[in-house]
């Protein structure tokens, strides 16, 4: 099967007046259609970065892509004129941000934003702008001049004239219906009042729910998750979590979740990508890789997990602390703090994401780690 | 406290309560002011070839030998019964005077104000998208070079240079003076909208636009920066992504979404500029001769006129308020989370 998702050898730069930031070094990974991705790596790791990267939502400068290949349903969108982008974005990928606080925009109502990607989705699915169907394959090759006034017209979306006239108190109210439907989906119980708020009127669960809602009025094939719960508190982040599990029986979609939380991932991933330092240092199945993780950085942070640990005494923690993506360290960037650290660790370059021998074959778990067998076969 | 219109009329009906002791005190130092600057204004308003007599005369009528107290008394009696005094030396009213003249000063202000928003702001919304870069660099070094230029020598560049290489007229020699009877509103604009005159419409446009633009240009910079800054801070802000990650396109991100939220610090800024371009306006009427009440002003002020010079500035404090009204309304309008109060 075709991946939905493939993102090879991605390298991205920040190039900010203190220096250059290699905030994604050689990222590959791959993603199946229906599958959930979950990514999970310290602050400043460059999780949320690779979350943006994909859909081309980092501003440029002060990001650059330096290197790599991000192939969604066969096109990579790296080449695609940025003008197309928005074409992309919304039904084809949907995002669903950390802060509900700042991802509503204050000065419109919930059913301005709500109906609007909902007509974004109906006017594309009217077939009356041009969608990315990546199907009919794409000739991005010949890259023709932009005409931005074609570009804003494309996905120009207030209703369509012809609606406007005669039934744009009609379309306004199906799409009302269909912002409606959406928030029931999200379990909201009084979706009729809280239509008509502002996003200032709503609790931080509600507005995430919302923002659920939202992404998903647009049916895209695939979601990026970046640390939806992280930002709700602990009971709210629960009914939160549960609502998306039950989402992704009813909706099929494919998540790239992206989380800090171990937990978290452990519930709603299907495959597990560790990152560290810019790069994804294990990648693999889920309970694979909380069972017998193939990396020294992994297996120091599940130690370090506070549930798994049940006796008195102190807390099990990494010894120093996270490298400086300006000056990262030659070699595996993780040999200063690893234990299993030994001379070829250090000289340029580092390893590079292998599969784990002993590891079930096919099962697609692999780990950037000189040493991964040996880890793997650690109890 | 809350949004609905009866909070919304309190807090206007408030703001307005509120004008009466500052106008108040304003007219006291601009009176107070006036006279003390100058000893003996009869020696100006009877000219200076006139007989001691003569001055002698000027002073009993006008009462300046009197003590200024009761001059002052005397002014503030009259002005609460409507009669704002008159131009000594033609004798002519105040207000009959400032009423004809303030409606072709505030077609000034008006057109100068919306070519800030119309070229201002979308100037603002292209150097903040395009930060660093170059256009960024040409918007900010074309409203820097507006700002740093004097109003007198913009307006007099405007007029004796650009203008006429133009081929667009001075109020001069305005082409078709209107038939007074047809003076509705005084605007030459809205007079020619409102007679359905196709001719004096373009006419008045045409007298319009080097005025406007002098005043515009010079004062767009506080339009532009204020836009540029505050769609920077507004632009990484998480609903702006959740705006381009529905699909929408540029155009709408950066005016829907974008731009709404940073406005609400263009308006305050532009409700306060209202009032600054007041200042400007006595330089631009007068370089443009330009029939409004700036022009009047420069003339009170030479002549000694103390009863129109404070007919204008009751007059512009009154703009000054209602534009900081307008502004402050608006502001709620924009955010829904301000509440009148």
């Amino acid at each position: 099967m075709e991946p939905l998702l493939r993102v090879e050898h991605l390298s991205l730069d920040y190039e900010v007046g203190a220096g250059t930031f290699h905030a994604l070094r050689d990222v590959s990974f791959e993603m199946m259609p229906g599958r959930v991705v979950g990514i999970v790596g310290e602050t400043g790791c460059g999780k949320s970065t690779l979350g943006q990267a994909i859909p081309r939502l980092l501003p440029e400068p002060p990001a650059r892509i330096r290197e790599g290949r991000v192939v969604f349903q066969g096109t990579d969108l790296l080449s695609v004129p940025k003008w197309k982008m928005p074409l992309v974005r919304g039904t084809s990928i949907g995002m669903i941000f950390q802060e509900p606080i700042n991802s509503l925009n204050p000065a419109y109502r919930v059913s301005d934003q709500l109906m609007e990607a909902v007509r974004i989705r109906k006017f594309r699915e009217s077939g009356e702008t041009e969608v990315f169907r990546p199907a009919e394959g794409f000739d991005y090759s010949k890259d023709r001049p932009v005409d931005p006034k074609e570009a804003m017209g494309r996905t120009f979306l207030p209703s369509p004239p012809a609606a406007r006239s005669a039934g744009a108190r009609r379309g306004s109210e199906e799409l009302r219906i269909d912002a409606l439907e959406y928030l029931r989906l999200v379990r909201i119980n009084d979706p009729e009042t809280i239509l008509d708020l502002f996003p200032h009127e709503l609790s931080g669960g509600m507005r995430q729910r919302i923002m659920i809602a939202m992404a998903l009025s647009e049916k895209p094939t695939l979601l990026i998750a970046d640390e939806p719960t992280s930002a709700l508190d602990i009971t709210i982040q629960a009914q939160v979590l549960t609502l998306m599990k039950e989402l992704m029986d009813e909706v099929h979609t494919s998540i790239l979740f992206i989380s800090h939380d171990l937990g978290v991932i452990a519930e709603m991933a299907d495959d597990i990508g560790v990152m560290y330092a810019g790069s994804i240092v294990e990648f693999g199945p889920v309970g694979e890789v909380f069972d017998r993780p193939a990396h020294p950085y992994t297996k120091a942070l599940l130690k370090s997990v506070p549930n798994r640990y049940k006796e008195d005494g102190v807390l099990p923690s990494l010894p120093g602390s996270v490298p400086n993506l300006s000056r990262l360290p030659s070699g595996c960037p993780f040999h200063p703090r690893c234990v299993f650290a030994r001379p070829p660790c250090e000289p340029d370059p580092g390893p590079s994401l292998e599969p784990v021998k002993g590891a079930p074959v096919g099962g697609g778990h692999r780990a950037a780690c000189y040493y991964s067998d040996e880890v793997f076969r650690l109890p | 406290m809350g949004r609905s219109k009866i909070d919304l009329a309190i807090f206007v009906a408030k703001r307005v309560v509120w004008f009466i002791p500052v106008l108040l005190g304003l007219i006291t130092i601009t009176f107070f002011a006036g006279h003390a600057s100058v000893r003996n204004p009869c020696a100006v308003w009877v000219g200076p070839h006139a007989s001691p007599d003569t001055v002698q005369s000027c002073i009993q009528y006008f009462g300046v030998n009197q003590p200024v107290w009761d001059q002052y008394k005397n002014y503030i009696a009259n002005l609460f019964q409507g009669n704002w005094g008159k131009d000594p030396q033609g004798g002519t009213p105040v207000l009959p005077v400032i009423l004809t003249l303030f409606p072709a000063t505030i077609e000034l202000l008006v057109s100068a104000l919306f070519l800030m928003i119309v070229v201002g702001i979308p100037l603002g919304v292209i150097a903040a998208n395009n930060s660093g870069r170059w256009p960024d660099h040409l918007v900010r070094l074309f409203y820097l070079g507006g700002w740093a230029t004097p109003a007198y020598l913009g307006a007099v560049v405007l007029a004796i240079g650009i203008g006429p290489v133009l081929g667009l007229p001075n109020s001069s020699d305005f082409s078709s003076t209107p038939d007074p009877g047809w003076q509705i509103t005084h605007m030459s604009v809205l007079d020619s909208i409102l007679r359905l005159d196709g001719a004096a419409f373009v006419d008045a446009i045409v007298h319009l636009i080097l005025p406007s633009t002098a005043l515009a240009f010079l004062n767009l910079g506080i339009a532009t920066r204020m836009t540029r800054s505050s769609m920077l801070e507004v632009l990484p802000l998480d609903y702006v992504k959740t705006a381009r990650m529905k699909g929408l396109s540029d155009f709408w991100v950066l005016y829907k979404h974008a731009l709404r939220n940073s406005l609400i610090s263009t308006v305050t800024v532009l409700g306060t500029t209202a009032g600054s371009l007041l200042s400007w306006i006595v330089v631009v009427e007068e370089i443009f001769l330009w029939p409004g009440i700036g022009k009047y002003a420069f003339e009170s002020i030479l002549s000694y006129n103390f009863a129109g010079t404070l007919g204008v500035v009751i007059f512009f404090a009154i703009v000054v308020v209602i534009a900081n009204l307008i502004s402050d309304v608006l502001y709620g309008v924009l955010d829904p989370r301000v509440e009148w109060r």
